[in-house]
């Protein structure tokens, strides 16, 4: 597995990799063996039934919307580059991160931008507001079958009232960074990846 | 400003009186109970009922019978004991009408204060003062404090924490001992000493014992000073996984202490013993665990034992780690933790008040105990002061605990997500408080000669941790601007939100091949949801998922808070919308006139409300030991303000009366109760939430509904709607109550307004 993939790596691309996501030069080359790994057609870009192979995903409440997060709209496959895009996301947030800004742009792992990938998550019609709905949808995937939809109801009622400060009667995204104000976002959305 | 004067000090003074009382009490009945002793080994056949201490009476003559008799050493014993513990609590009273000193001395510090007034004052009346024994400490004084600490553990942190917890606990405590006994050795060398009989062992020995951070003294520190939770958790969590490590160590040097030497082979056999004292002490902890979980199961009739169960089963959890010198604490602290959320889904409501506060109060008298027979006894002594020593271990104290952590850190950071700043590590150093463990091991030992030595410099390290650093932790957190623990209301938003984010990574973590943090925590819940809860959980809610539990609790917080407080304008919850647009949008409901209820119709309304409490459960995050949050739910309960709260309701009630047919119904009684002064959402389904679960509030709704003449009309109209929405699984022969039951209920606001004519 390894001589093969980091052949078809090339130096410039991780190069690239490397300054647009902030990952170092082991992560990205382990992660591009496991999109290898998962890359049963070895055409070089993932399809929804490759991530659909993951047998843990398929327990996941959750499975379908991420693995659609993976996927920019419209599409069907994801090449490398996206897939590490959509991975930066998920990088430790590091102090000295602020010093060096290369770009005038935020990097992807900063709170907001994690922030922004969750209520993506929920937000499917991306008119940047959880609406009742979308929320109930969620609730749904999470508590299960055995919940009536009254008492489903209710919760996303509370929800939202909780959150919402305009009153439209959705959460906005910043009425929804506001909420999770109080949760360390930076250590939950994080993954160690080992060097 | 003269009239709070003049209260505060009339106040102290009564106070002080009453102290001195109690003092003078506690210090004659201690030689009482010694020359009562005495007495009673002096006449052998003490059982009359003879004045004791005046022999001389039992004479020839035939005695009138006794009036009044005055028996002492009968009850002697229970009555010391007794009156030291109102002493400790009189004291711990004291502190807190004094509010200026309570601001700056954290409590421990006052009450080692009164300690060694105590003992001072009992030593020169040439009495012999009570010591901290060590089984008393071991066996009764300790466990409480641990039990309490473990039972409320916050488990997320912690298990966030945990290996940097672990590493700080082991790594930390074996350096801080080897570290500390071999530089005692290299100063006990030095020939100004002359100390030089103290051989390397027997360093080490009190390397070991002198190592090890108490958890007593952390809580009783940092429950005041409330630092962040990170900080804290490391902290305690460090306090008590060491033991373990110092339970080896102790009993290895003590072993060989006598021996002399230590081969090789032995430090392999200790390496062992640590994995079978830590390992086994939460395995027999795990197990009187589950058992207490399992029992508690069963307990639905007899809910008055409820809370024993939990206590006996964690003290038996401790006490049989102890037979086989497994480490009682972490046998304690993973019983607590296995047992909570099974028995909190099962007990009664007024159960979990009662372990509640039966913990907090143990673990405070316990600690107050602690506290003051600390002082009492190091009054009493035996002393051997040895400058030198004592000033070199002290030094070597702070000097290994700095070294430990920031070296410890260094490694640590590099696998942490969040690294510890050098804030975070001067807290953890200057958090590392020796107390009474340390002492009452010190106690333990046998070698007399070098036993006082060790005992003083023991004591010296202990008053200057908790003296020194107890009382300017607070400056100094506030200095340094440490984060404080962040006071946040239970938040429904936060609960699904972070569920969410779990199972988000998760599935990342599995799209990466990476197994971490959240692909473990992932199968030990579903493992969790699909074996365990089905074994250690009665009756339905075992299948009930975690979300539902919280917003049930949250709901059930805030409708008693509505309760007490009268008025629901203010707060922003129970959203559900039907009953409050229903009332809305009708007609101005204040003209219907609603009829005041009769006293019966009371009484059920007042007996529903309460059997349906009792289901539900408190899940209060509690770090505080000394003050426990205010909880609505107990104060609510008076029955003044409930009928207050009744007479508002009417005013404001359109719907007359929502009976809960069972738990999940409640939500909607307490929608109907409030004023809808908020813009509230359109809702189109009806609000029939019920899943066919068990009505146990049967008789109660059949009951009222036989008192409901006044209004057949609109019953009927509801019983219609009713039967319409009635849902698929209700089973059959609960269709009549359920039914009528939803009578009651909020019906949903379209309907309601078409079918609804005149009141």
């Amino acid at each position: 597995m390894g001589s093969r993939a980091s052949t078809l790596l090339r130096e410039e691309e991780i190069e690239e990799i490397k300054k647009e996501t902030g990952f170092s030069h082991s992560q990205i080359t382990r992660l591009y063996s496991r999109f290898t790994s998962l890359d049963k057609g070895e055409n070089g870009t993932l399809s929804r039934e490759d991530f659909q192979r993951i047998p843990e995903l398929a327990i996941n409440p959750l499975g379908d919307r991420i693995i659609n997060a993976f996927f920019p709209d419209g599409e069907d496959q994801v090449n490398f580059r996206g897939f590490m895009r959509t991975l930066a996301h998920f990088r430790p947030v590091e102090d000295n991160e602020k010093n060096k800004n290369l770009s005038n742009t935020e990097p992807l792992n900063s709170r907001t931008n994690k922030l922004h990938f969750a209520f993506q998550l929920y937000d499917l019609d991306r008119d940047d507001k959880i609406s009742r709905d979308e929320l109930l949808q969620v609730l749904r995937m999470m508590v299960g079958v055995n919940i009536s939809d009254e008492q489903l109801g209710s919760i996303a009622d509370r929800t939202i009232q909780e959150a919402d400060t305009n009153g439209d009667g959705c959460i906005s995204f910043t009425e929804f960074i506001k909420v999770l104000e109080k949760v360390d976002v930076e250590q939950k959305m994080s993954i160690r990846f080992l060097h | 400003m003269a009239g709070l004067g003049s209260v505060c000090s009339r106040r102290l003074a009564g106070f002080v009186s009453l102290l001195l009382l109690v003092f003078v009490a506690v210090i004659s009945a201690s030689p009482d109970a010694a020359t009562g002793a005495n007495e009673t080994l002096r006449r052998p056949s003490g059982h009359s009922l003879d004045d004791s201490h005046h022999p001389r009476n039992s004479s020839e003559h035939r005695k009138a019978f006794p009036v009044l008799a005055f028996n002492y050493e009968h009850v002697s014993k229970p009555f010391v004991i007794s009156l030291w513990i109102l002493l400790a609590l009189l004291m711990k009273l004291g502190f807190h009408i004094i509010p200026r000193v309570s601001h700056i001395v954290p409590e421990s510090c006052l009450l080692i204060f009164v300690g060694l007034l105590v003992g001072g004052v009992i030593k020169a009346m040439d009495q012999t003062p009570p010591v901290l024994d060590t089984k008393l400490f071991f066996l009764y004084l300790l466990p409480p404090i641990i039990l309490d600490a473990g039972y409320f553990l916050p488990i997320r942190p912690f298990t966030e924490n945990m290996g940097t917890i672990l590493v700080f606990a082991v790594v930390g405590t074996l350096w801080n001992a080897f570290f500390i006994g071999g530089m005692m050795f290299a100063v006990c060398q030095i020939e100004a000493a002359q100390v030089g009989h103290v051989d390397l062992l027997s360093c080490l020995l009190f390397g070991s014992i002198i190592s090890a951070v108490d958890p007593v003294a952390v809580l009783a520190v940092f429950e005041e000073i409330h630092i962040n939770e990170l900080l804290h958790i490391l902290v305690f969590g460090e306090s008590l996984l060491n033991d373990a490590v110092t339970v080896v160590l102790y009993h290895l040097f003590e072993e060989f202490a006598h021996e002399g030497t230590v081969t090789v082979g032995d430090a392999l056999l200790g390496v062992v013993s640590f994995f079978v004292v830590s390992v086994g002490g939460v395995m027999v902890g795990v197990i009187y665990g589950v058992l207490g979980a399992f029992t508690s199961r069963f307990t639905s009739h007899s809910r008055v034992i409820e809370p024993l169960f939990v206590f006996l089963y964690s003290y038996m959890a401790y006490l049989s780690a102890e037979v086989f010198h497994l480490s009682g604490i972490m046998s304690l602290i993973a019983c607590g933790v296995i047992m909570r959320p099974y028995v909190e889904a099962n007990i009664s409501h007024k159960s979990y008040t009662t372990i509640k506060y039966f913990l907090k109060m143990w673990s405070s008298v316990s600690e107050t105990l602690i506290f003051i027979f600390l002082g009492v006894s190091t009054v009493e002594g035996p002393h051997n002061w040895n400058w030198i020593f004592v000033i070199f271990t002290l030094i070597l104290c702070l000097l290994s605990r700095v070294l430990g952590v920031v070296g410890l850190t260094f490694i640590i950071n590099k696998f942490r997500i969040i690294k510890l700043t050098k804030k975070d590590q001067f807290i953890v150093a200057y958090g590392g408080l020796r107390g009474a463990i340390a002492f009452s091991l010190g106690f333990l030992l046998t070698d007399t000669e070098k036993k006082d030595m060790f005992l003083t410099a023991i004591i010296t390290v202990i008053f200057f941790t908790v003296f020194v650093q107890g009382m300017t932790i607070r400056p100094l957190v506030e200095l340094l601007a440490v984060k404080k623990k962040k006071e946040s209301k239970a938040s429904i938003n936060e609960e699904i939100h972070t569920q969410f984010l779990d199972h988000l990574l998760t599935g990342i973590e599995d799209i990466c091949g990476h197994y971490g943090h959240h692909h473990w925590k992932d199968k030990l819940n579903r493992f969790n949801r699909t074996y365990v809860k089905k074994w250690l959980i009665a009756g339905d809610r075992s299948s009930e998922p975690q979300l539902i539990s919280f917003y049930n609790k949250m709901e059930m917080k805030e409708a008693m808070m509505l309760v007490e407080s009268g008025s629901a304008a203010k707060l922003p919850s129970l959203a559900s919308a039907a009953s409050l647009q229903n009332a809305q949008q009708r007609a101005p409901p204040k003209q219907r006139a609603i009829p005041s209820i009769s006293k019966t119709r009371e009484q059920e309304i007042r007996k529903i409300l309460r059997a349906n409490l009792q289901k539900t459960r408190q899940r209060l995050r509690s770090y505080s030991r000394h003050d426990l949050f205010s909880d609505p739910f107990e104060d609510s309960m008076s029955e003044i303000r409930f009928r207050k709260q009744r007479v508002q309701m009417e005013r404001r009630m359109s719907h007359y009366l929502t009976v809960p047919a069972n738990r999940q119904e409640t939500p909607s009684a307490r929608k109907v109760w409030f004023e809808p002064e908020h813009k509230v959402y359109t809702y189109d389904e009806s609000e029939s939430p019920r899943d066919g679960a068990a009505l146990e509030t049967l008789p109660d709704t059949v009951s009222l509904l036989s008192e409901s003449p006044q209004r057949p009309d609109q019953s009927s109209r509801l019983r219609k709607r009713g039967d319409a929405e009635q849902s698929a699984n209700a089973p059959d022969s609960q269709e009549e109550p359920q039914k009528l039951s939803r009578c009651f209920s909020d019906p949903g606001p379209k309907e309601e307004e078409e079918e609804e004519g005149e009141g």
